[in-house]
């Protein structure tokens, strides 16, 4: 049960107020009146994040604990991750490169026999 | 000036007398832990709760990169809030979004000239009322023994067909419960907008916010005046008294962060 108890109006006390992260992320990212600030973060990004912050966990230390560390991984909210990502599809498309230079290389060698059967009408 | 480049970065808007600066208990508050205080910025009838923030922190690229970090954006995320609780306890407080982020003052007071009749507007809606969650979950858990019994045991007929039959069974009875739970939410959404002044529907958390065990089927936000916090509690109790098949988690009171813009209600349940 989340309920606070709360006998009293808002107060500067932070501690006895709703400190569910959740809640707290879905009100502070997207509610309230949007005045575009000068500083202009992706829309698309917020969008993300908010996406994901659904998913948020009650703090990032439990996260981390129960083995959720999205925006470490996640290409989306990471840029370093973003990189990560980019060097493992590199390594990838490298290696399957490879391998298919490597099965042509092998393939000519068989040409002849297998070209002769292919073109049979 | 040989300091750093700052930015002004704003966190609500207040009428420009009900906040009168400097705002102390403001002023106390660490906001972003920039080392800067919380403070103000008036314009016309209008004043915005802001801090300075170093541009190196806070400008495009290293604030997407801020946010981006889960540990950051919680930090942030709740410094915000802080400074939106601390100044909505002072005088209406109308929330802005996390990193509202101006070049200096002066963009500020343009910015809030711009959309003046908005924010007075909203500041009348607001005055004298509090926002509370209401957040309605499902159990998700097997079926209660009396649906399941019948099915379960390692009865003789172990053919393909009971097999099916079986698994329909479970089927429809988690359908079943889904939807004995929607209408329950209705129900619980129904008795707290008879008390609101207004209501908004949040969309529902995922399975990493509820946990396995439940299913988030109400999550709203209702817009109270002040005083009727006791009739409220009241209700919930008595909704958590008939709607045995859900749990029902009341949060609160929040600065009206969903009632700040646009219109006054939603209109009510999407089919």
């Amino acid at each position: 049960m989340t309920e606070r108890d709360l006998a009293h109006p808002p107060s500067v006390t932070a501690e006895r107020h709703p400190s569910d992260l959740a809640e707290i992320l879905e009100r502070v990212l997207d509610k309230g009146i949007v005045i575009a600030g000068d500083i202009k973060i992706d829309l698309l990004d917020i969008e993300l994040l908010t996406i994901r912050l659904r998913l948020f966990i009650s703090s990032v230390d439990t996260a981390r604990k129960a083995g959720i560390d999205w925006w470490e991984t996640d290409p989306a909210l990471s840029s370093r991750a973003a990189r990560d990502t980019l060097a493992q599809e590199n390594a990838e498309l490298r290696s399957r490169l490879h391998a298919l230079e490597s099965r042509i290389g092998s393939e000519e060698l068989s040409t002849v026999g297998a070209a002769g059967e292919e073109r049979r009408p | 000036m040989t300091e750093a480049p700052t930015l002004t970065y704003a966190f609500a808007v207040c009428r420009g007398g009900d906040l009168t600066a400097p705002a102390e208990p403001l002023a106390e508050l660490p906001g972003l832990g920039t080392g800067a205080p919380v403070r103000t910025v008036a314009a016309g009838p209008l004043t915005a709760v802001v801090q300075d923030v170093p541009a190196a922190g806070y400008g495009e690229e290293a604030l997407r990169r801020r946010l981006s970090d889960g540990a950051e954006l919680e930090r942030c995320a709740r410094a915000h809030h802080a400074v939106i609780t601390a100044a909505s306890a002072l005088a209406p407080a109308v929330p802005l979004p996390l990193a509202t982020v101006y070049l200096d003052d002066g963009r500020v007071r343009e910015a809030l000239g711009d959309r003046e009749t908005s924010f007075l507007t909203a500041l009348d809606r607001i005055a004298g009322r509090v926002e509370w969650g209401v957040k309605v979950y499902a159990p998700t858990g097997p079926p209660p023994a009396s649906e399941a019994a019948p099915a379960e045991g390692p009865g003789p007929d172990r053919s393909g067909r009971a097999y099916l039959d079986r698994v329909r069974t479970r089927q429809r009875g988690r359908e079943q419960r889904h939807t004995l739970a929607l209408r329950a939410a209705e129900r619980v959404d129904t008795v707290v907008r008879g008390l609101a002044v207004a209501a908004r529907r949040l969309r529902p958390h995922g399975v990493e916010v509820t946990g396995k065990h439940r299913a988030h089927v109400l999550n709203a936000a209702y817009l109270l005046d002040l005083g009727r916090e006791r009739e409220l509690r009241a209700a919930l109790a008595s909704l958590r008294h008939d709607e045995t098949e859900v749990q029902i988690e009341l949060s609160g009171p929040w600065a009206p962060y969903s009632f700040a813009d646009g219109g006054i209600t939603d209109p009510g349940p999407t089919p």
